[in-house]
């Protein structure tokens, strides 16, 4: 099933309001990352610029492990690259949906692809809902709390607001994985599901334990959904046969 | 506001890495898409990423984050929506850090 690649500001908006809590989960982290940029050199537009046009807390993270002057051009590319590889996964998954879609609104749709915002449209899509305007929406507004949480990390770099404490009190850290957990629960398909996702978290874990780092979601994926795939495929044969 | 240009450089480059990442899966399905194994790949990879990016978090995480995502996942299925399981995941995870389960 295709989207319609029209755009309307209700679901715009929309699309927004629903991604506004999971974008507060960012806060902590965001702060975060404004301070240590901060500590790095880099000024408060620096920081926000990164992270308006990045929009990749993890790699930009990892990218300032590697900040050093002369700015080491090659290295912050391809460890932003490799740091971002799920979404390659992501934006593979994403295509079918959006077959016609006019080549000068593909980048916005690749902007928008963030874990959360990803993950719960393309619930709405395997379930023939959603659309185009939705998306954009959502990463708009992930983008504007993440950018903005960076910003007051620098502002407020080593202050009261650096401290982890007051979103782990309400649990606020948890919210990121919170939308895995609804969403995977909206799309699980009953039994079908079950032997993938036990390859994807086997592999993932496995994965998480030899090679560390954020590996484990590509590395999950790609086993959970060749899996399944082979494991379909052959159903199909032994049918056809 | 002030911004070095060798900086806004860097910046730049890492926003088109990003994208090429981002843009790079999308891009090449219009030349796989077609091919059936990758379709069927693609019909369970979702599913398979999310489950990976909840579990390894969800094992590093200890009891709250355990009562978290029992609470997003029987939430999320009685009530058919995303939100009220989102808000059920928080509120208990704050309540079992409250009770004293880390």
């Amino acid at each position: 099933m295709s989207l319609s690649a029209r755009v309307t500001w209700r679901s715009f908006q929309a699309g927004a309001l629903r991604m506004v809590l999971p974008g507060l989960a960012s806060l902590p982290f965001g702060i975060g990352f404004g301070v240590a940029a901060a500590q790095k050199g880099l000024s408060a537009f620096e920081t926000t610029l990164m992270s308006f046009t990045v929009m990749a807390g993890t790699s930009q993270m990892v990218a300032l492990d590697v900040w050093a002057q002369p700015l080491p051009l090659i290295a912050l590319a391809v460890s932003v690259f490799v740091a971002n590889l799920r979404y390659f996964v992501m934006g593979a998954a994403l295509q079918p949906y959006m077959p016609h879609l006019p080549w000068w609104l593909q980048p916005t749709v690749w902007y928008a692809t963030v874990d959360q915002n990803w993950a719960l449209n393309i619930a709405e899509y395997r379930r023939g809902e959603g659309d185009l305007g939705k998306f954009l929406g959502g990463g708009f507004i992930m983008a504007c709390i993440w950018s903005g949480s960076t910003l007051v990390g620098h502002l407020a770099a080593g202050g009261v607001l650096s401290g982890p404490g007051t979103a782990r009190r309400f649990g606020l850290d948890f919210v990121a994985i919170a939308v895995f957990v609804a969403v995977a629960t909206i799309m699980f398909r009953g039994r079908r599901d079950l032997a993938p996702w036990a390859v994807a978290i086997a592999a993932a874990l496995a994965s998480k334990w030899l090679i560390g780092g954020n590996w484990y979601i590509v590395i999950g994926g790609l086993a959970g959904g060749i899996y399944g795939a082979l494991r379909d495929m052959k159903k199909r044969d032994v049918r056809q046969s | 506001m002030s911004a070095n240009p060798e900086t806004l450089v860097a910046i730049f480059v890492m926003a088109l890495a990003a994208m090429v990442a981002k843009g790079g899966g999308f891009l090449s399905m219009r030349w796989l898409g077609r091919h059936r194994f990758i379709v069927a790949i693609l019909d369970h990879a979702p599913g398979a990423v999310l489950v990976s990016a909840a579990v390894v978090p969800l094992t590093q995480g200890g009891g709250a984050f355990l009562a978290g995502a029992v609470a997003a996942a029987v939430v999320t299925r009685a009530f058919g929506g995303f939100t009220p399981g989102l808000f059920a995941a928080v509120g208990a995870v704050a309540l079992a850090r409250w009770a004293g389960i880390t």
